[in-house]
């Protein structure tokens, strides 16, 4: 089949023929795309293209040709850069990642929140919110469908793409990008003020404070903890210091023993055994089901078995929030610091931590409530 | 065998087209947001008439923001590739050739993770790295593959799978340097991607900037479609019945180099259809190129459009890379195809 070229004499003259056909093609192409071209330099100046109120080009939100925006919008730089146009009073949210529906929720926001990604799942509430795909293939028309007049973004699990994507189409997507433990705090803060909550995230994010402050106030004189935090085990893959995992763990008074700019690098287990992390941390959907079984079999593998670490049963199953820049991180910071600095935490003090901690809770709780009594007028 | 006229090249290229016209509209109505055939209509009479604001916002979104110009991508992009494989096939006389095997798609990837190293939050700057990359691979690969002044086709090959080789080699050692967040744009890109947003605002102009250079490309490609036939049937021959054979070689050479690149810059790597393609079209409508080029390219914009309406809708809301899609449909079809054959 492959060589049976079968036309010489009269496909020759054919082809000639064809060939100047061809020609003539390229010439016309060449004229419709000069015209496309220029048909589509004049386009944007005519009229407003877009039915008015809706956030339409939030893209070029900083052109001159602003009528759409006059009324009920606010021009925001997001973590990334990007700038936009987001209703003064919003009314539809969809997050993109599961720490930025955990935040939602946190901040109370909930009955706003018009979709979320399937692999959104605290609260267990966040299960049943109508689902856009997941956060690094979500279905922009399933985005669209929901006519939200913002969409958060994370950096830590998002595409760019997604974002440019749906800025594209008008809708504001505004991307947050924390490096810190603090960063996402400011994060949080910024997020609450645009969804029009800043009340309460002011003391959400001021009692997430109080509680770093209290855990840093117990162990900020001790030394820092070398430990091997496992994001993988084989192969054996941990954070980089960048990552706010890293910094997460500083303010729990650990440190990663490996220091390496890339976020998730692949490290060797003879690296590990030349430097004999004090802790290993497990999160816990990587760890067995107790503490007890995943510490057994360590014990039976070639190169754990080697680490003091493991032999003295120094094992951590780290809570899950620790992998998510969202208010439940502070929970999970907390959690480390009371196991690696026990004696910081020893009964009578461990205690008075914790009436203090439920003290201010119960403060902040008050607090909002009393904004929302002054909101509903009573 | 029937005489190729040119009228039975027009009918078959317009019978196509009209495959092609089905399936676009299958695909526009396709999706998470349901649309009517009706809707469509409705609404392009609409803004037709002027009259936009009568038109829902999330339906005009989904139709001109999302759909039609990821149709128009498929289009180009399966066209290109298709047209860079049966080009590619008849310079290396190799039924195995495609833009692929000469490490062109390499090259893209390489450029597009240097420009996600060096300026990581710059729209558009993927494509051009894409495009740089895809260019100077086949530059490379060209000069190696010439012996004694002459464009040798196993030489050709031979470079073309060394290049492929050395720049992977390079790829994975860059994909070390890179954090998270650009690894994720790249994973994707690599699998195949016609999600990406163009570049610019002016998808209008941005698209009929690709479809010129589509068109400048595979005419300049169809020009030497009767050289091809001679070619294939030996250099030698060709030769001696007057047929500048260097010269087809490099038009032809050029003209499926500059398809890749552009497929590859807006699309990253989608397989199987530059291979595929071509063959099926072979076995529907013979050998002879003047025939070929055409069907191979409306050949291929249809393959590309049916599998990304199946690659959106198959496990939605969630969807595929369209590459994964083309190698899961692409390989049973052709071997059900060649096995037929040989019977």
């Amino acid at each position: 089949m492959w060589r049976d070229a079968s036309l010489y004499s009269r496909g020759f003259f054919i082809g000639r023929e064809l060939t100047r056909a061809a020609r003539i093609f390229v010439l016309i192409s060449f004229a419709l795309g000069v015209c496309a071209a220029s048909h589509a330099e004049t386009r944007p100046s005519e009229g407003s293209p877009r039915p008015a109120g809706g956030p339409y080009k939030g893209a070029d939100a900083g052109s001159s040709q602003a009528p759409a925006y006059k009324r009920g919008m606010k021009f925001v730089t997001d973590e990334t850069g990007r700038r936009m146009a987001i209703p003064f009073s919003v009314q539809h949210i969809v997050t993109l990642a599961p720490d930025l529906t955990e935040t939602v929720y946190a901040l109370g926001l909930e009955d706003k929140l018009a979709g979320d990604t399937s692999f959104c799942d605290m609260p267990p509430a966040a299960k049943l919110k109508p689902h856009v795909g997941s956060p690094q293939t979500p279905n922009l028309e399933a985005i669209v469908a929901m006519h939200p007049d913002l969409v958060l973004a994370t950096t830590s699990i998002n595409r760019a793409e997604t974002a440019d994507a749906l800025l594209r189409l008008g809708i504001p997507v505004y991307t947050s990008d924390p490096h810190t433990v603090r960063g996402m705090l400011e994060s949080i803060a910024r997020m609450a003020d645009l969804m029009g909550a800043n009340e309460r995230g002011t003391a959400l994010v001021a009692q997430l404070q109080a509680r770093l402050d209290a855990v840093h106030a117990r162990i900020a004189e001790l030394p820092l903890m070398h430990v091997l935090f496992v994001v993988w085990e084989d192969p054996l893959i941990t954070i980089g210091q960048n990552t706010f995992i890293a910094d997460a763990l500083r303010w729990a008074g650990a440190e990663s023993v490996i220091v390496a700019n890339q976020n998730w690098p692949q490290v060797s287990m003879e690296e590990i055994v030349r430097l004999q992390p004090e802790y290993i941390l497990f999160t816990e959907n990587h760890a067995e089901a107790n503490d007890d079984s995943e510490l057994n079999r360590l014990r039976t593998q070639p190169a754990w078995k080697a680490l003091k670490a493991i032999q003295m049963g120094r094992v951590v199953r780290v809570d899950d929030e620790i992998t998510k820049p969202s208010p439940g991180l502070v929970g999970a910071i907390e959690q480390i610091a009371h196991e690696l600095h026990r004696e910081a935490f020893s009964s009578a003090a461990r205690e008075n931590i914790f009436e203090r901690e439920a003290g201010l809770k119960m403060e902040v709780f008050a607090n909002i409530r009393q904004k929302e009594c002054d909101f509903c007028g009573l | 065998m029937r005489p190729l006229t040119p009228q039975r090249i027009l009918a078959t290229c317009l019978g196509l087209c009209g495959v092609l016209f089905v399936v676009a509209v299958i695909s526009l109505r396709m999706g998470a947001y349901p649309i009517s055939v009706r809707d469509i209509v409705s609404t392009l009479f609409n803004a037709a008439a002027g009259r936009r604001d009568e038109v829902p916002v999330e339906f005009w979104q989904v139709v001109f923001g999302l759909r039609l110009p990821r149709i128009a991508l498929g289009i180009l992009v399966g066209a290109s590739l298709s047209t860079a494989g049966a080009g590619f096939q008849a310079l290396l006389r190799n039924p195995l050739a495609d833009p692929y095997v000469l490490g062109v798609s390499s090259g893209a990837a390489l450029g597009a993770i240097v420009s996600l190293i060096v300026a990581p939050h710059t729209v558009g700057a993927i494509q051009i790295a894409a495009f740089i990359g895809a260019a100077s691979t086949i530059a490379a690969v060209y000069f190696l593959g010439r012996r004694g002044g002459q464009l040798d086709s196993p030489t050709l090959l031979l470079a073309g799978i060394v290049a492929a080789s050395f720049l992977s080699a390079i790829i994975m050692f860059l994909l070390t340097m890179v954090t998270g967040s650009e690894l994720r744009s790249i994973a994707f890109w690599l699998m195949g991607d016609l999600t990406a947003p163009p570049p610019t605002t002016n998808v209008v102009g941005w698209l009929g900037f690709l479809f010129f250079v589509f068109i400048v490309a595979a005419g300049a490609m169809y020009t030497t479609s009767s050289d091809l036939n001679l070619i294939l049937t030996g250099e030698q021959e060709a030769k001696h019945l007057g047929v500048n054979v260097n010269r087809v070689k490099f038009v032809v050479y050029i003209a499926a180099s500059v398809l890749t690149g552009l497929a590859v810059s807006v699309s990253g790597a989608i397989g199987y259809v530059g291979l595929l393609v071509p063959h099926v079209m072979r076995m529907l409508f013979g050998t002879d190129y003047r025939m070929l080029i055409p069907t191979a390219a409306i050949g291929g914009a249809i393959a590309i459009v049916l599998a990304d309406t199946l690659a959106r809708t198959v496990v939605a809301p969630t969807e595929l890379p369209v590459g994964a899609m083309t190698a899961l449909a692409g390989a049973p079809v052709f071997i059900y195809l060649m096995r037929r054959r040989m019977r």
